[in-house]
């Protein structure tokens, strides 16, 4: 396999995370991922919607999956590491920076968003 | 990719045993933590969550979950999880959250 790359780009909506979530699974059925890891990409993925949709002033989410044969690399825009505590939902969207690191083989913030990366073994 | 709840009172147990069935996430929570705690108030007594038909929850869905646990241990009552599927008492396990619940059918009952 070369490397892939698939873009897509959600308005800036709850409505729209089944989506992404619908769309990481089925993507990650061609990577050779088990079911498990499967589950674990697309809750996180999701978690960092769910970040980007709270966080983010944009109209819109970008999610960014590149495949190659040793990894696949997602990146979604406006998700932030550091939650501020005048938000509402503080304590949930620390929930899910929590689950997204540990689900993860390796999680990065940068000015974009956040990047994570899963092996393929 | 849908949800509903169904919920009803079991009086040989005295408790409200609530069956949440499909995804539990930003698009649902808000309104089944509403509902729970409405019946709560009205009846309160211990709660059971039956999670074998529960696909996925979401950070938002176990938001929802500690928001109903601190109403109802407000009254000192509590909150039992059983059939939770593997992959959503993974997050359990790493959210700790597993602590807060009393997880049917394991040590900490």
């Amino acid at each position: 396999m070369n490397k892939d790359s698939v873009l897509l780009t959600i308005p800036n909506k709850p409505d729209y995370i089944s989506l992404v979530r619908l769309t990481s699974s089925s993507l990650c059925n061609k990577c050779k991922l088990n079911i498990d890891e499967i589950e674990d990409i697309k809750v996180s993925i999701a978690e960092a919607c769910l970040n980007s949709l709270s966080l983010t002033d944009k109209d819109s989410i970008n999610i960014e999956f590149n495949i190659d044969e040793e990894k696949l690399i997602i990146q979604v825009s406006g998700a932030v590491e550091n939650i501020p505590d005048d938000l509402s939902e503080k304590k949930d969207r620390e929930l899910g920076i929590l689950i997204i690191k540990s689900l993860m083989d390796k999680v990065v913030f940068n000015e974009m968003g956040i990047e994570m990366i899963k092996f393929i073994e | 990719m849908s949800f509903e709840a169904n919920i009803k009172y079991d009086e040989v147990e005295n408790l409200w045993v609530i069956q949440p069935e499909g995804d539990m996430d930003i698009y649902t929570s808000g309104d089944f933590k509403d509902n729970v705690i409405k019946l709560f108030e009205e009846r309160e007594s211990d709660l059971l969550f039956d999670g074998k038909c529960l696909d996925y929850i979401d950070s938002t869905g176990l938001g929802a979950l500690i928001g109903i646990l601190k109403r109802v241990n407000e009254s000192n009552h509590k909150i039992y999880l059983s059939n939770i599927k593997p992959n959503i008492r993974k997050l359990f396990d790493i959210t700790e959250l597993d602590k807060l619940f009393i997880i049917r059918g394991e040590d900490n009952e």
